[in-house]
């Protein structure tokens, strides 16, 4: 846009400032916790009450203080008016706290200034006590579809000098400053608010209330209401009196709406950043502010998105000397011109858009530079394709599987996950989902990075179809009779072998009926093992997708898990497996005479409390009970916490949606986490075995003590951090950034910590192939002291600019030695074997070649130290570790 | 098996017994008040008396002097050099014991003690460790005769401007024994124990590395003679501690140095620290030279290197993560409760209230008076907000909230006397939390020097082995006992003067209180 509309803009929101009186004192009217947040677009439009059970699960983000959604892309016969008027007019939605002020703000604020072609209340349920989580009556809350008058517009134009503007984008202003008025008369200037404009776009709705944001759904009756995208944000404000929800989010700017989860920590900044610019917050929260700056970015600035992102999240450290030059210059002038604008601290944001030049929907999530906050996306694609940001990938899990009750096109296992990597080079800490019309007249959808650069999605695109029951022929005789012969053998590896090496060839219904008979088996442990290994290994499946396939296994291993005999009955069953669930869990009482695993159903459990599906373990474990199965988890937490020291005899399998905490703080038994797994896992751990069939997130093994850890995928923020004693990881992906911070766990050769960091993934054909970088982060054990990291990378991409506090040195015999034993382990446990980590193009290497060790460059200083000889003898913790 | 656990708790049942097995059998400790005299032959005064050559050894002067200054021993060809500290200075030249005047051969001159002037700083001024060590020696407040000004310091603000306006008499006459000290630490009725301490302060958290293990016993010790807590810090939690599990808090700090599931299931409270008034916002900082072989295999970390407590908790930047966390801990020990200690920003009554919603027990505020030396002057005194702003701002919100009597609020942060103690409470805290008060009981010379080389020069916040043999747990232990002691009794006075039959009254009480720089008192604020 050019300059001189630009300052007219700001001057006419000066002049608006100047006569609404606004400005005073910045200050913040409550703090905020990081809350939950989820979003979801899909090709199709879909019901509301899809947003309810990701929010559900996500209570324990919230505090019932506030709860917002939002929602893009209606169906216009769903709102009683025109395609043409669903397009064209905005959508205004006013929240009246108090319902006798309506005439008057009809009177000043839309009849004068507006053709409303429709309008209503929305409908609600008529006693909002019957719907549970909500803390005060919600506001009533009416819906105008209005069109500036064509009187009041010009005289907006002439009075501001806006000729030059687009017409619609003068309108966007006149609604926008109409908006501010309301809120400021009605709102900020009060002291009893009595009403506000939620949201004021076109095809966009914004609704809140103080309680938590699935209340929204019910009470607003929206169950059925369809759009293309949905937000929703669960608040956690630390004020308990909240009386109305005009402080919950999402903010809405013209055609968009933002949640926010984080509290940055320059609020008074970027709030003098806005006012500089003559817009000023009127509800005093951050993610307004935020909400404020987006809106600023795009609709004032005009800049394309790639650099409002670079704006709000700034490139920077090494990330920005690995972009090209012309970018370097670019971004180097955004920076200097919005820095004090770009929240800083932790913060991360789900943006919905209805880009209506472009007759585009858009969901966007940003992640700030420092990577504090946990985010997840995925990509469902398909017929029916699915684009999904979340907080916590079990509130992924939890709209998939919602969304696929309604349409089986729609598989519960996304065919892709990933974290975004802020303020980086490498994604630039955001993506964006695209839903653009195509030709046929339905929609389609592409998820790009900052950069545009288009996510890769798995080879296989044949999908199942779920809506029918696998046809009673199959499999084929010979199919069946080679399964069983397998299953008479009783060898899982072998089973596994078989059905993987076949399963590219094999019909859906063959595939479904095959893991079904596995299932059925008498041998339930060899049933469990072998649909386990389908499950937990990576494995070429032709063309089929196989998202699919794993969604195939795990079904049938939730039924296998169902079918077991319940502990609560007390009949002797065949096996050594007991099922408890949240129903039956009083009955939990000591194993009997073969009884061995206790198996948990998760369904159900809260995620933490008295009442958790952990405690239950816990409880069993107490009365001595020493294996444990938990199945169909949705983010529970803390499993496998409390049970103590000396605990080397008890393995605990999860399967399902596991959550944060998993594994922190044991000292002794194995966990093994079939998928992937979610933050703040093996914090503190001192000794056990913790296996990660995936992924895992934010400060995985933070202050970990010792144990040792295998990770299939990638480790998210912080892995390791400030690790002392003699930890042990395997993570064959790679990290975000800040990989060992202060790791101070003595020397690896002498008994001490240290991390194999394989740097690789897997291909469509289940072969390992090298990222693109081992380590994209600009910290790689930073201030370390002790313990060593064997990064793979044989093609040196790692350079000493990532190492503040290590040096690269020589990788020896004795670390190869220490590395293979733990390499083997990984190879038994992932398959991933240690010939092919060797190969390097085609070519077996030495391992020096491939392995490079990077070691703490201070370790000198603290050999000369050890050197002195006070020993202090009152004392009989651990073996010293010294350096 | 420790089975006095199993019989008065219950807790078989909660925690498991391979847990169980680590539990040991608790100490007991006398609340017994005993002379502790200085572990040093010449205990700084605030007077020198100088004897010179022309003493005969008539022994007037040990025969005149009441308070055992000049030791004269038959037998003996000299006198010992003077107990200087005992001496009340010139106020004595009043009375008719003034060995000065007395002394047939004018041998004996008193004066000041040039070393008061290098004693101390403005808050904690050389009157009031003076009288710190003399509370930490006999158990009682130092006699009016010494003139020692201890009630206050002379920092010209905080708890030095603020003083009581205690009634002409007594409203109601109150024997000691009437008169209820104890304060519950959980109000929250959650079926966690009902913790109960008989006096309102506990001990604050000070790491294994940052001080002595002798040091970090003594206050254990003395914690449980007086049936309250001390804190482990974050640096480990030692098996030597074990015998005082019940009176200990273990914190779980940035760092996690030493925290394991075994030591959070010991204790009774588990302690959030997330940061602390004296430096908020710079974390926690071990410097190499204190690193020693213990420290660091108590840590498990390496030998020598500064060890760093980040700030924040990395897995911490929300409430929602706070209250995670908190559920965590609740969840590792069933029994425990959960304080959270914070420093003083200027938004800390929404933390706290913040923290009340996560499920906290304690809120714990840590102003900005406090720290030891080992924390940056810049920081020490600039970023926190004074504690007795914070106490007011945050008990009065939490009472706005509703929540007031759901939580327990701990002030910290520059508590040096009883007197300090009542006017925290005063403003609206349940109790407090000392910590370098404890430290002057041992002999602290508040030099501030605690992180520099091998630490302290008095063996208290030090982890030289030889260093920290200038004490023993027994001495140190009765000198904090003793301490305790004397706080006690001014409480008890206090709590006469205004006819209270228990500390609980006292709370909130800010129209008791004034400031002497405005001549409006506090209750017009409220």
């Amino acid at each position: 846009m050019n300059r001189d509309l630009i300052e007219r803009l700001t001057h006419s929101r000066g002049r608006l400032a100047g006569g609404l009186n606004l400005g005073g004192d910045i200050k913040k009217s409550a703090d905020e916790g990081g809350c939950g947040v989820v979003g979801f677009c899909c090709t199709e439009p879909v019901a509301g009450r899809h947003i309810y059970e990701p929010s559900r699960q996500m209570h324990n983000r919230g505090n019932g203080k506030g709860g917002g959604i939002a929602a893009v892309g209606f169906d216009p016969e769903q709102l009683g008016v025109s395609r043409e008027v669903l397009d064209d007019y905005y959508m205004l939605h006013i929240a009246l706290l108090d319902e006798k002020i309506r005439p008057e703000v009809e009177k000043r604020f839309i009849k004068a200034n507006f053709e409303i072609a429709a309008s209503g209340k929305l409908d609600t349920v008529e006693d909002w006590q019957s719907v549970d989580g909500l803390h005060v009556r919600p506001p009533d809350v009416w819906r105008y579809f209005v069109r500036a008058k064509d009187s009041a517009l010009d005289k907006f134009i002439a009075e501001n000098d806006l000729q030059q503007l687009d017409r619609r984008d003068a309108e966007d202003e006149f609604v926008n400053q109409n908006s501010i008025r309301l809120n400021q008369e009605y709102y900020a200037s009060l002291g009893e608010q009595k009403a506000f404009v939620l949201s004021h776009g076109r095809n966009i709705m914004i609704l809140k209330v103080v309680g938590y944001a699935e209340a929204i759904v019910k009470y607003y009756k929206i169950e059925d209401l369809r759009a293309h995208v949905w937000i929703a944000h669960q608040r956690y404000p630390t004020k308990g009196r909240v009386w109305h929800p005009g402080g919950a989010h999402p903010f809405a700017g013209i055609d968009m709406a933002l949640v926010h989860n984080g509290d940055f920590a320059n609020y008074h900044s970027v709030s003098e950043y806005l006012r500089q610019r003559n817009i000023y917050s009127q509800f005093l929260t951050d993610t307004e502010v935020s909400a404020l700056l987006f809106d600023l970015l795009s609709r004032t600035y005009r800049y394309p998105l790639e650099y409002i992102i670079e704006a709000m999240a700034p490139t920077t450290e090494r990330d920005f000397d690995c972009l090209d030059e012309e970018k370097q210059k670019i971004y180097r002038a955004i920076q200097a011109a919005h820095i004090h604008g770009s929240p800083d601290g932790p913060w991360f944001f789900i943006i919905a858009r209805n880009i209506a030049r472009q007759n585009m929907f858009q969901l966007l999530g940003i992640t700030d530079t420092a990577m504090l906050r946990p985010q997840v996306f995925a990509f469902s694609d398909g017929e029916v394709q699915v684009g999904l940001i979340c907080s916590e990938k079990q509130a992924i899990d939890a709209t998939l599987l919602s969304l696929s009750k309604d349409d089986e096109r729609i598989c519960p296992v996304a065919d892709r996950y990933w974290n975004a990597r802020g303020g980086s080079h490498t994604d630039g800490g955001a993506f964006i989902f695209n839903l653009v019309s195509d030709p046929s007249g339905g929609m389609r959808m592409e998820c790009t990075d900052k950069f545009g650069v288009q996510v890769p999605m798995p080879g296989g695109t044949e999908a199942c179809d779920f809506s029918a029951e696998p046809t009673a022929s199959a499999p084929d005789a010979q199919i069946r009779s080679e399964i069983e012969q397998l299953l008479e053998a009783g060898r899982s590896m072998d089973l596994f072998e078989y059905v993987r090496d076949n399963i590219s060839l094999w019909s859906f219904d063959d595939i479904r009926a095959a893991c079904r008979i596995i299932a059925g088996a008498k041998n339930t442990a060899l049933a469990i093992e072998t649909l386990t290994l389908l499950n937990d290994r990576r494995y070429a499946t032709g063309p089929k997708k196989t998202s699919n396939i794993v969604h195939i296994v795990r079904c049938e291993l939730d039924r296998l898990f169902r079918s077991l005999p319940a502990l609560e009955s007390g009949r002797s069953g065949d096996n050594s497996y007991r099922l408890i669930d949240f129903q039956t869990r009083d009955a939990l009482r000591e194993p009997r005479e073969g009884e061995k695993t206790l198996v948990i159903d998760a369904t159900g459990f809260p995620a933490e409390g008295d009442e958790c599906d952990a405690g239950i373990l816990r409880d069993a474990f107490i009365k001595g009970w020493r294996r444990f199965i938990t199945f169909a988890s949705r983010g529970q937490r803390f499993v496998g916490c409390g049970l103590g020291p000396e605990t080397d005899d008890v393995t605990i399998d999860v399967y399902g949606s596991s959550g944060d905490y998993l594994g922190s703080g044991i000292d002794g038994l194995s966990i093994t986490v079939h998928g992937n797994a979610q933050d703040q896992l093996g914090q503190i751990i001192k000794h056990g075995k913790l296996v990660i069939h995936g992924d895992t997130g934010q400060t995985f093994m933070y202050g970990a003590k010792g144990g040792e850890v295998y990770v299939l995928g990638n480790a998210a923020g912080r892995p390791l951090i400030n690790s002392v004693g003699r930890p042990k990881a395997v993570i064959n992906g790679t990290c975000l950034d800040f990989l060992a911070e202060s790791f101070m766990a003595g020397d690896p050769l002498k008994k001490g910590g240290f991390v194999i960091l394989n740097g690789i993934k897997f291909d469509d054909n289940g072969r390992i192939v090298p990222l693109p970088e081992p380590y994209p982060g600009s910290n790689m054990f930073s201030l370390a002291s002790g313990g060593a990291i064997y990064v793979r990378d044989p093609d040196n991409k790692c350079d000493e600019q990532q190492l503040n506090g290590g040096q690269f040195v020589p990788l020896t015999d004795a670390d190869w030695e220490l590395m293979l034993s733990y390499l083997q382990e990984n190879e038994r446990l992932f398959g991933i074997s240690v010939e092919d980590l060797l190969t390097v193009d085609g070519r077996r290497c030495e391992p020096a070649e491939v392995y490079r060790k990077v070691a703490p460059s201070i370790s000198a200083v603290s050999e000369a130290v050890a050197d002195t000889d006070d020993v202090a003898t009152d004392f009989e913790t651990a073996e010293p570790v010294v350096a | 098996m420790a089975d006095f656990l199993v019989q008065e708790r219950k807790i078989e049942e909660i925690l498991p017994a391979n847990t169980l097995k680590t539990c040991v059998p608790q100490a007991e400790v006398a609340r017994e008040v005993k002379e502790a005299p200085s572990r040093f032959r010449n205990e700084i005064g605030k007077y020198v008396v100088h004897r010179s050559s022309e003493c005969i050894r008539c022994g007037k002067c040990a025969e005149v002097c009441p308070y055992g200054v000049h030791v004269f021993k038959p037998g003996y060809k000299y006198f010992a050099s003077p107990k200087d500290h005992l001496c009340i200075g010139p106020a004595c030249e009043k009375t008719d014991h003034y060995c000065v005047a007395l002394c047939p051969k004018g041998a004996l001159k008193v004066a000041d003690n040039p070393m008061t002037e290098g004693l101390g700083d403005y808050r904690w001024t050389a009157d009031m460790i003076m009288a710190t060590w003399k509370m930490a020696q006999t158990g009682d407040v130092p006699a009016e005769e010494y003139g020692l000004q201890y009630q206050c310091g002379d920092s010209g603000g905080g708890f030095d401007r603020l003083r009581f306006k205690f009634p002409d008499k007594p409203p109601v006459k109150l024997e000691e024994d009437q008169i209820d000290m104890s304060i519950e630490l959980n109000k929250r009725n959650d079926g966690r124990p009902k913790i109960k301490i008989d006096v309102p302060w506990y001990g604050g958290g000070m790491s294994f590395g940052s001080v002595s293990n002798v040091t970090q016993l003594s206050k254990a010790a003395a914690a449980t003679a007086w049936n309250t807590f001390t804190c482990t810090g974050e640096g480990g939690y030692m098996e030597r501690m074990r015998p005082y599990d019940d009176h200990v808090i273990t914190q779980v700090a940035t760092g996690l140095f030493g925290v394991r599931e075994e030591t959070i299931q010991r204790v009774p409270i588990v302690e959030f620290k997330y940061a602390q008034g004296a430096k908020p916002g710079l974390g926690g900082h071990l410097l190499g030279d204190k690193n020693t072989v213990s420290v660091a295999r108590m840590r498990e970390a390496v030998l020598g290197i500064s060890l760093f407590s980040p700030f924040p908790f990395h897995s911490v930047y929300s409430i929602e993560d706070h209250m995670k966390h908190i559920d965590w801990i609740k969840h590792i020990n069933k029994r425990a409760l959960i304080s959270s200690k914070v420093s003083t920003p200027t938004d800390v009554d929404m933390v706290a209230v913040g923290s009340y919603a996560a499920g906290t027990h304690i809120v714990h505020i840590d102003g900005g008076y406090g720290g030891t030396g080992a924390a940056p002057n810049i920081a020490k005194k600039n970023i926190a907000m004074p504690i007795e702003y914070a106490i007011d701002k945050v008990h009065g919100f939490l009472e706005a909230e509703g929540v007031r009597d759901n939580i327990t609020l701990i002030a910290s942060g520059g508590i040096r006397t009883a007197h300090d103690i009542a006017k925290a409470i005063a403003l609206g805290a349940d109790g407090v939390v000392v910590g370098t008060s404890e430290l002057v009981a041992l002999g602290c010379v508040r030099c501030t020097r605690c992180e520099s080389g091998r630490g302290c020069p008095r063996g208290i916040a030090t982890t030289d082995p030889v260093l920290s043999k200038k004490m023993d747990i027994e001495w140190g232990t009765q000198r904090i006992i003793n301490l305790y002691n004397a706080w006690y009794k001014e409480l008890i006075g206090i709590l006469q003067r205004f006819g209270m039959r228990s500390v609980r009254e006292l709370r909130g009480r800010t129209d008791l209180l004034m400031h002497l720089d405005y001549s409006n008192d506090v209750e017009a604020k409220r």
